[in-house]
Parts: C-alpha cells; sequence; structure tokens
C-alpha cells in the first residue's frame, strides 16, 4: 500500500490510550508464549549440556539406549578396549552414570552422577568454577545447585549413600529437574557397579563423526552409537516430548488471549469508526480496499505488540535467569518468528467479525444525520 | 445539435416494501442536468430528496428508470462496479462534512485521490492544491477537530473534487454552518461549477442556496412540483402546494399553510404574520 494514506495506522493510533492497551494486551499475551517457550528452549538446552560440551565425538551406549535422562545404561568394562580396536577411533573412555540424591543433611536434590577418569578428564565437566578435581572420596558439585543448597568446598555431602568432601564445583550442570554432581570413576565402581554406562570416543584426526559412529556401529552391533550432534538431539527430544503438550496448552491459552484481545479491541475500534467507515464506502472504496483497512489495522496491534513482548521477554528471561539460576529462558528467533506467525494468524482472525461489519456498512449511512 | 447533459434521468422511482406496505419515495421522475449547472432541490422532509441523491449517487438501486452519468447508467451498473464508478465519476458534499477525524484535513483530501486511483506524490500535490484552491493552504495538517464549521466544509468540498468529477452532490451543504459561512460555501460551490464546469446537485432547506441555482426544483411526495404553483406557509415559511383544504382568506389576500396547526395560527392572530410573510 506504498504511497497511500494509512487509515488503518492513523486509526488504531487516533486513541492513544486504546492502542496502548491493545498493544500491551496483545504483547502480554505472547509473552506468555514466549517465555514458555524460552522455558522450554532453556531446559532442553541445559539438559543437553553434557554431551554439548563433551570432547567426545561419539557415544556407546547399551543397545537402544539413546538418551541419559529416564534411561538406565550398562556395558561391560571391556566395552572400552574393543571400541580402541576400532578402525578411526583416537581414544576411548568409560563413563560411568547413575541417577541419585546429593544430601547435606539440610537439603537435598535429585542429581545425575557422573564417574569420570579425572587423569584425563574427558568424562568430565567443561570447566571448573573453583576448587579442583574430585580425588578418591571427593565430588564436585555444580555451582548453581551449590548455592541452593548453601554448599562450599570442604563440606561434607552425600551421594549414592556414601560421604564425599566437595573438592569443587563445576558449571552448566543445572536444570529445573536436576543437577550433575562428579565423583572419581573408582568411587562410582565401589559405590555402584564397575559397569559402564556409556563409552566416549574420540576421533583420529580426519576421520567424520558419522563415519566414525558407522565404524564402531559396525564392530559393536549389540550397541547403540551416536554421534554427540544425535545424542544431544535425543536428549532434548526427551525433554520435549514431555513437556509438549503442557507447552501446547500454554500456547494455545496465549494465542486465545492474544485473539480475544486483538478482537475486542478492533471490535471496539470499528464499531466506533463504523460511519467513517460508510463514508470512506461512500467515497468509492470496495470490499478488497476496506478488507485490507481492517487487516492493516490488526497486523499493527499483532507487530506491535509482538516487538512489546519480544522486549518484555528478553528482559524478564535476564531477571528469572538472575532470580533462578536453575532456568535458562532462551528467546530464539525461530520462537519469535514461530510466536509473530502465530500472531498473524491469530490477528487475521480477530478481523473477521469487524470485517463483517464493515463490509455490510451500508454507504448511505454517511447521508444521515449524526447524532 | 445539444450536448448529452451531464445527468439524465428517465421516470426515476424508488417504492420500499411492497403491497399495502409499499412506500414510493420516488415516482417517475424525469430530470436532465446541464454540465456547469447548478440545481437546487427543495422540499419537505420526507419529499425523497434524499433518497433521489442516493440514487443519484450510486448507493441505492432504483426500482426502475435510468440515471445515467457520464454515459454509464448507475442503475443498470453491475454492483461491483458501483464503488470505482462513485470514486471515479462523482463527488459527494455531506451535511455533517463527514471528515475522517483521525486524518489531516490534507490525509483526507489524499484519501479521496488513493481512491480515484492517485497515489503517493502526486495525490499529495493534488489534495494540496484542492485545499489552496478553497482557501485552506495554511490548514494542511490539521485534523477536522481544530477547524471551524466553514473549514471542514471546504475539505469536504476539496476531497469532493479529489476525482476531478463530473458531478457534485451536496446533501444539505450549508445546513450545519451559520449564515456567513453558508454564504461562502454557496458561493464556492457557484464558483466550481463555472470555472470547472462541473454539474452540481444540490438538496436542502436552505433558501440561501436559491441565490447560486441556475435552477430550483420542489420535490414532494416523491415528485417534482411546478415552483410557481407552490405558495409560502406565513408561519413556517415553508413552500407549500395550493391545497384547498389548508386554505384561508384573510386581510383580504390568499393564504395556504403546511398544517392545520399552521392555519390555526394563523387564524387566531393574523396581524402576527401578514406584515411579515406576505402571500405568493
Amino acid at each position: 500500500m506504498a504511497g497511500r494514506v494509512s487509515l488503518a495506522r492513523r486509526n488504531l493510533f487516533q486513541d492513544r490510550r486504546r492502542a496502548v492497551l491493545a498493544v500491551s494486551g496483545v504483547g502480554a499475551s505472547l509473552v506468555l508464549v514466549l517465555v514458555l517457550n524460552g522455558i522450554f528452549a532453556g531446559a532442553m538446552r541445559q539438559v543437553s549440556a553434557y554431551m554439548r560440551n563433551s570432547p567426545a565425538d561419539v557415544f556407546v551406549a547399551q543397545q537402544d539406549v539413546r538418551t541419559m535422562h529416564m534411561s538406565q545404561s550398562a556395558l561391560p568394562p571391556e566395552t572400552v578396549e574393543r571400541v580402541r580396536d576400532v578402525e578411526g577411533v583416537a581414544w576411548a573412555e568409560g563413563l560411568r552414570y547413575t541417577n541419585s540424591i546429593v544430601d547435606t543433611g539440610d537439603s537435598q536434590r535429585i542429581t545425575y552422577v557422573f564417574g569420570y577418569d579425572v587423569t584425563t578428564g574427558r568424562g568430565g565437566p567443561r570447566r571448573l568454577s573453583a576448587g579442583q578435581p574430585p580425588g578418591e572420596g571427593e565430588v564436585l558439585v555444580d555451582d548453581v545447585a551449590a548455592d541452593e543448597l548453601g554448599i562450599d568446598i570442604g563440606d561434607t555431602v552425600t551421594v549414592m549413600g556414601a560421604p564425599f568432601r566437595v573438592s569443587g564445583t563445576s558449571t552448566d550442570g543445572t536444570n529445573i529437574v536436576n543437577t550433575t554432581v562428579y565423583i572419581h570413576t573408582e568411587d562410582f565402581a565401589r559405590l555402584h557397579s564397575d559397569s559402564i554406562a556409556y563409552v566416549l570416543v574420540g576421533a583420529e584426526p580426519g576421520v567424520a563423526s558419522d563415519d566414525l559412529a558407522s565404524l564402531v556401529a559396525a564392530a559393536l552391533p549389540e550397541t547403540t552409537v551416536q554421534t554427540r550432534a544425535a545424542f544431544a538431539r535425543e536428549e532434548a527430544n526427551v525433554v520435549r516430548d514431555m513437556a509438549a503438550d503442557v507447552m501446547k496448552i500454554m500456547t494455545v491459552i496465549g494465542f486465545l488471549i492474544a485473539l480475544a484481545v486483538v478482537g475486542l479491541t478492533l471490535f471496539t475500534a470499528t464499531l466506533a469508526k463504523l460511519r467513517e467507515y460508510g463514508v470512506v464506502k461512500a467515497l468509492g472504496a470496495g470490499p478488497s480496499r476496506l478488507a485490507m483497512m481492517v487487516l492493516a489495522q490488526a497486523v499493527w496491534s499483532v507487530a506491535l505488540g509482538l516487538g512489546f513482548a519480544v522486549v518484555v521477554a528478553v528482559a524478564l528471561g535476564g531477571a528469572i535467569g538472575a532470580l533462578t539460576p536453575n532456568v535458562t529462558v532462551l528467546i530464539q528467533p525461530g520462537s519469535v518468528l514461530r510466536t509473530g506467525t502465530g500472531a498473524l494468524v491469530v490477528g487475521g482472525l480477530a478481523a473477521l467479525l469487524p470485517l463483517r461489519r464493515v463490509l455490510r456498512v451500508d454507504p448511505a449511512t454517511a447521508f444521515r444525520r449524526s447524532s | 445539435m445539444t450536448a448529452a447533459p451531464a445527468i439524465a434521468v428517465r421516470q426515476l422511482s424508488k417504492t420500499f416494501g411492497d403491497g399495502e406496505l409499499a412506500v414510493h419515495a420516488v415516482s417517475n421522475i424525469d430530470l436532465d442536468v446541464a454540465t456547469g449547472e447548478v440545481v437546487l432541490v427543495m422540499g419537505p422532509s420526507g419529499s425523497g430528496k434524499t433518497t433521489l441523491l442516493l440514487m443519484l449517487g450510486a448507493m441505492l438501486r432504483p426500482t426502475s428508470g435510468s440515471v445515467v452519468v457520464d454515459g454509464v447508467d448507475l442503475a443498470t451498473a453491475p454492483e461491483r462496479r458501483l464503488p470505482s464508478l462513485r470514486a471515479t465519476h462523482l463527488g459527494f458534499i455531506f451535511q455533517d462534512f463527514n471528515l475522517l477525524t483521525a486524518l489531516t484535513a490534507l490525509e483526507n483530501v489524499q484519501l479521496a485521490c488513493n481512491l480515484a486511483g492517485t497515489t503517493g506524490r502526486a495525490a499529495r500535490d493534488r489534495a494540496t492544491e484542492l485545499l489552496d484552491r478553497v482557501g485552506l493552504a495554511h490548514r494542511l495538517g490539521f485534523r477536522p477537530d481544530q477547524l471551524s464549521g466553514g473549514e471542514k466544509q471546504r475539505v469536504a468540498i476539496a476531497r469532493a473534487l479529489a476525482n476531478n468529477p463530473t458531478v457534485l452532490l451536496a446533501d444539505e451543504p450549508t445546513a450545519n454552518l451559520d449564515s456567513g459561512h453558508g454564504r461562502e460555501i454557496a458561493r464556492l460551490l457557484r464558483r466550481l461549477a463555472e470555472e470547472d464546469g462541473r454539474s452540481i446537485v444540490m438538496v436542502s432547506h436552505d433558501e440561501r442556496l436559491r441565490e447560486v441555482a441556475d435552477r430550483v426544483l420542489w420535490l414532494e411526495d416523491g415528485a417534482f412540483r411546478e415552483l410557481a404553483a407552490l405558495a409560502t406557509d406565513p408561519v413556517c415559511g415553508m413552500a407549500v402546494e395550493r391545497d384547498p383544504a389548508m386554505h384561508l382568506q384573510a386581510e383580504g389576500q390568499e393564504w395556504w399553510f403546511c398544517s392545520n396547526a399552521c392555519r390555526a395560527d394563523f387564524a387566531a392572530h393574523p396581524d402576527r404574520y401578514v406584515d411579515e410573510k406576505p402571500a405568493r
């Protein structure tokens, strides 16, 4: 509509209070959608952080085990040697893993427990925020959980029913559901079992991860072999599958609120201007021009509401992250695009009723005396 | 060979409802309006003036007859063509001005240019030129609520000219204006007819518009009456038919009235009216 007077925009902003209410109403409902999606995306990122940060190119698990969360993998210790013998493998290392509780005596939290070889550090955390890697009888606690549970270096906590001295703190291991602790692999074998859960595999230079995964899978057909990216994706999918229904419901609620706000605002704004639409019709506006006017008003409301929502959601995400460090709100461009598309559909639907009224208005109303 | 009229109306009728409830708002009207002619249609309320104007403006379908403007019969044109016919052939001036309140004077005129197919800089220039022509070059950025009644009607006239129409249809163009502004608007309309050769049909009760009209038609009960055959009610000033039922002889003269109430008022105090409203 370049070069044309934008009656829709001018009508929308003529009553600034109504415009602010409409935009903030739409924005508030879209904030709900964006923040929920952000929490969801953050949770998926958090839950797959260990895999994404691992130096391993390929993960080997028990047959049909494709995740860490909500699953249990057990492999014989000799699996590590068999993997090392596969062509293209630069290194292979066993990782022990289970679910447990980290207990301070006053409070506790569900945790992943990793038993790793501290001499290579390959199965350990991405980085330490304080202290040093665990020796025997020692544990690394994630810094967010340490803050939450009031744990300091040197304190004693109970993991897998045994006391451990806290040797340091690690990062990126706590999410909404649980946290992560790392212990010496020998402690793990002593307390749990000497079987391993996964084999971390590094590729020789020039060997692609997919090729390495195929080679290992061919050599060890009784296992499940995945690249790091595939393993992380599968882990994120567990969260997605678990939360998908809730997310869908909340997203639909958010969009329904947006629909109600845009619909109500447009309808009242249209009713208030019905006579003027009659005048425009009398002056020669056809149905398509009138439809564009009403739709443009909806698009303006939604576009401004979305802009407002993105700003608020980013700010809110930062505030949530600062107040509750175990929750990460990730406002991604893809999510904004999806929310925007959904909001535009909602805007289009909201315009239907006012549009019907406008198309039915008699141009002869322009000749009736206004009261 | 005479030039074709700008508007040619033949046997135009409009009936609302049917059977015993049928109301014949306009009955078999014939009317030719020449290029550059100003025609004033007067008549009592409910006489069919607005119905006639709506049919001339392609906003109401006649029951029968034809309305030819610029060679196009509005009565038989397809419904979907009517908006574009209004946007390109006709200009409208309303009693209530009907300016769009969210737009400035310039934008109100520009919008009409847009509807007629002119956009961008050309529309802006045209709107500016028209507002300048009606004496509002200094009010381009003003919204309707910042303009006086006379200024609003001048913006409305500029808007009506946006599509360079052959025909201007004006509904009570001076009704909401004081006498000074009313005369100003009347003269402006006359000027538009003379300078641009536009045909103007005005519907009004305003006697002041007689001064600028080339022709005055009296519409009553949906049909044109002979103006010469009409008298003026001495009480209310309305033009009335010389109906024997509403007649009175007093002060050595014949008097006609619009209603029994006016006749009774006059009969009670003829001295109040005789000097002011002589019978014609």
